[in-house]
């Protein structure tokens, strides 16, 4: 109730306080990230938002990252960034009629803070976030596809598994072969998967995904579904390459 | 049912006004802009400067006078290690300049400032198999589109202002043998392609797609025997099966399309050359091999074949026939006009055929030497062989006769294109005078790999020089200048109204001639070799010229004895842009 009556009168009396609240993971590039990903609208930092990955990345290539939003109404759009890489966005999630859940895998460059946002149907940014320590390097190396040639012959193929979760609803993780690269290793061009939506059988959008490089090779994506286990998958790459697939119990 | 009536309306209305509104705002390219590219100063929207392909252009301000005033207005590196032959043309349209560059790659580039907008690079599988490097040879405009094809046999569409995907579609399997090099050509909303890949026994065709969607319309194959589709139906098997080839080796027949075509809206038609038949070994397929080294005109609407003419029949030294078909009109003595087309092949003869029907007018060498044949008899349109000059059958175990014949499979013309000045009516061919040892060897076919049954070595026929730019007189196919250069020419040529006639050479120099002399008027060194094919149009009152700089293509990976000319020279990769200032006020 709180956060909310501050809102509400801080939007009133001037609209840029937001941009002075502090970033608890006191982030160098938050204000950047707040303008380029955020468009400069209004925000606020919420536990509502969890984050979770581990504080230390043992692999920089595939750092598990998940994400719930809980006690927020009418998620519009999640935008997952990690603020220090030199490629900083992640993914962009509209949930749909799914829950603003989600599992996946990302490449960090250097330790980051790593912040998801959640946007309410009201305009406002709900903001969680939490900083993993890496090594580095994650950003720069070729796809392991990419450096054997493999990638050919998997491009674009899908698995899928979908379980039971404790309260009944379903979980639905995919796989997506792809290799992800970033553009930044030397002499391979930028090639990563741009856009999925997940239907249900009769085609319903359920959620839509933008994706970005930083997602790891073969990107392997988990979604809180409701009593859905038949599911849709369609979805493009930047060179037009097609991901469709049908995946299900 | 009211209700649907009113939506109707509702939806009518918005549709026009969508329309209006669209009209002010939009940049897009449309049928009546590459229509009417070849006498529109301002932009390039198509390749060969206009549909027929004659590559001139109308303006005058840069001229024999003023081309020592030339000067570059600015370069751009298209960088990366993936510095190979630079086929391109490039196009120009809204302020933006758009190029294709070596591996799939597409730069566009803001025409004022030579500053990069956006980069492509398709992204390419390990396995693909281009013959003859990795070129590509540039794109179509339409609508806010910018369509080329990949060397993965891949159709690939970007917006225009961003560089991104629009719509992708995969010509055929390049594991096969396909891959695509070739401008694609825009005809009424119609994107026409060929296909690459002769020397693996793919079978050639034509396609027509929906340039807006990458929608497949019709499909014309290009050996007789397979059936050709129109809307995804049969439309007719092209030709009469087993009527020129025997058993089945028309199956893996070649006839590539490789080099794309030229379009006639006169006649309505499109000009598309084939390659060679598939293996090389003629030995192999007794018969005419058509529509193997010919030229087809297709009716555009539906991919019917209208006409054909075979510029080699039953190829035995890969002679190929892809070599662009420019529409011109041919003026004889009489006064009368005859619609015609002028065509310079590998096999060292200019033809001039009549467009409407694709009968033979006239055939005369434009090179030295030519052995395989004594001429081109006009009563049948067919050569005059020379038997002896026909590689040898191998046996089973051992390769067959070997032969020295001229011009060298690399041709007496290769794909770079050639000019047509309607002023000075004269063709610029980028010829070359070279032979080679060729003889047959055993072959049988394997999915993906080389299907050829020969051996070779190309051979300069003078120690001073293998390119020559001639000029073709098409009323009498007499030579009426040549400038020769040492190195053999690989690149396309550009004639303009101020009587000038633009080409590059390998040892790195764009060079500009007077069309009817054939004096050299200018030149500028640009740091590699210039295989591409320059342009010109006009921006803010002043000319401009381009043109890609980059050395490679077939010549240094097949080139043979050749390579005493060319090993010295350097690879690159980049567009060169030449302005001539206007006057000081």
């Amino acid at each position: 109730m709180r956060p909310f009556l501050v809102f509400v009168l801080s939007s009133l009396l001037s609209p840029w306080v937001w941009a002075d609240e502090p970033d608890p993971l006191n982030s160098p590039q938050w204000e950047f990230v707040h303008q380029r990903f955020l468009k400069g609208e209004p925000y606020q930092f919420d536990g509502k938002v969890k984050v979770e990955a581990p504080p230390d990345a043992e692999d920089s290539l595939n750092v598990p990252v998940s994400f719930q939003v809980e006690g927020l109404d009418s998620v519009q759009e999640i935008v997952v960034v990690a603020d220090l890489n030199p490629l900083p966005q992640v993914l962009r999630f509209r949930p749909k009629v799914m829950r603003p859940n989600l599992g996946f895998r990302m490449k960090l460059q250097q330790g980051s803070p790593i912040h998801v946002a959640a946007k309410t149907a009201d305009g406002l940014w709900h903001v969680g976030g939490v900083w993993v320590n890496a090594a580095g390097g994650g950003c720069t190396l070729p796809s392991v596809g990419t450096s054997s040639g493999d990638w050919t012959k998997t491009l674009g193929k899908v698995s899928a598994n979908v379980w039971q979760r404790p309260d009944g609803s379903n979980r639905l993780r995919v796989r997506l072969m792809h290799p992800m690269d970033t553009g930044l290793a030397s002499g391979i061009p930028t090639f990563h998967i741009e856009n999925l939506k997940v239907l249900s059988q009769d085609d319903q959008v359920l959620a839509e995904l933008d994706l970005f490089e930083p997602l790891s090779e073969n990107p392997m994506l988990s979604f809180d579904v409701a009593k859905q286990t038949e599911f849709k998958l369609e979805g493009r790459d930047n060179n037009g390459n097609r991901i469709q697939a049908e995946v299900g119990r | 049912m009211k209700s649907g009536e009113l939506l109707r309306k509702v939806l009518l209305a918005s549709a026009i006004s969508a329309a209006l509104y669209a009209a002010p705002l939009m940049a897009a390219v449309n049928d009546q802009d590459i229509a009417n590219d070849a006498t529109t100063t301002n932009d390039v929207v198509s390749y060969g400067l206009g549909l027929q392909g004659q590559r001139f252009s109308p303006l005058d301000k840069l001229n024999t006078e003023t081309v020592k005033n030339l000067i570059p207005a600015f370069v751009l590196s298209y960088g990366d290690e993936k510095q190979r032959g630079q086929e391109a043309q490039p196009l120009v349209h809204n302020g933006k300049i758009f190029v294709t560059a070596s591996y799939s790659r597409v730069f566009a580039v803001d025409a004022k400032t030579g500053e990069e907008l956006w980069q492509y690079d398709h992204r390419l599988p390990d396995g693909i198999l281009p013959c003859c490097d990795v070129v590509n040879r540039g794109g179509a405009l339409y609508d806010n589109l910018f369509i080329f094809s990949t060397l993965d046999a891949q159709l690939v569409a970007l917006e225009q202002d961003t560089g991104k995907v629009v719509w992708k579609e995969k010509m055929e399997d390049y594991k096969a043998g396909y891959s695509n090099t070739a401008a694609p050509i825009i005809v009424n909303g119609k994107v026409i392609t060929g296909v690459s890949g002769g020397e693996f026994g793919i079978v050639g065709k034509v396609e027509a797609r929906d340039a807006k969607t990458g929608k497949l319309v019709w499909m014309r194959p290009t050996v007789e025997g397979h059936m050709g589709t129109l809307d995804g139906k049969d439309n007719g098997i092209t030709g009469e099966t087993n009527k020129s080839w025997p058993g089945d080796l028309w199956k893996t027949g070649g006839a590539a399309t490789w080099l794309g075509g030229t379009y006639d809206a006169e006649t309505n038609s499109l000009f598309f050359g084939t390659g060679n038949p598939a293996p090389w070994n003629s030995h192999l397929r007794p018969g005419d091999n058509l529509y193997s080294s010919s030229i087809l005109a297709i009716n555009p609407d539906d991919g019917k074949i209208k006409w054909h003419y075979q510029w080699t029949p039953h190829d035995g030294w890969d002679f190929d026939g892809v070599n662009e078909f420019v529409s011109f009109d041919l003026k004889q003595a009489d006064g009368k006009v005859i619609k015609a087309g002028g065509h310079a092949d590998r096999n060292g003869f200019f033809y001039v055929l009549d467009r409407t029907n694709g009968q033979l007018i006239s055939a005369s060498p434009f090179v030295n030497k030519i052995t395989w044949a004594k001429g081109i008899d006009l009563k049948t349109g067919r050569p005059e062989y020379d038997d002896t000059n026909r590689p040898g059958a191998p046996s089973a175990a051992d390769k067959g006769q070997s032969v020295f014949s001229a011009p060298s499979f690399l041709g007496g013309k290769n794909w770079m294109p050639m000019a047509y000045n309607p002023n000075t009516d004269l063709f610029y061919v980028p010829a070359n005078e070279w032979g080679m040892d060729i003889w047959n060897e055993p072959i049988s076919y394997k999915k993906g790999a080389a299907y050829l049954g020969a051996g070779f070595t190309i051979k300069p026929l003078n120690e001073d020089y293998i390119g020559a730019l001639r000029a073709i007189d098409p009323k009498t196919g007499k030579v009426a200048w040549e400038a020769k250069n040492k190195a053999p020419l690989w690149g396309g040529v550009l004639t303009t109204a101020g009587n000038l006639v633009f080409t590059g050479t390998p040892e790195g120099y764009l060079k500009a001639f007077d069309a009817k002399t054939g004096n050299e008027l200018w030149k500028f060194q640009t740091g590699s070799g210039v295989v591409g094919c320059p342009i010109t149009w006009e921006q803010d009152g002043e000319q401009f010229v381009a043109v890609p700089s980059g050395w490679g293509g077939a010549v240094p990976l097949w080139g043979g004895e050749v390579a005493k000319s060319v090993k010295h020279l350097n690879q690159g990769g980049s567009l060169w842009v030449f302005k001539l200032p206007k006057a000081p006020s």
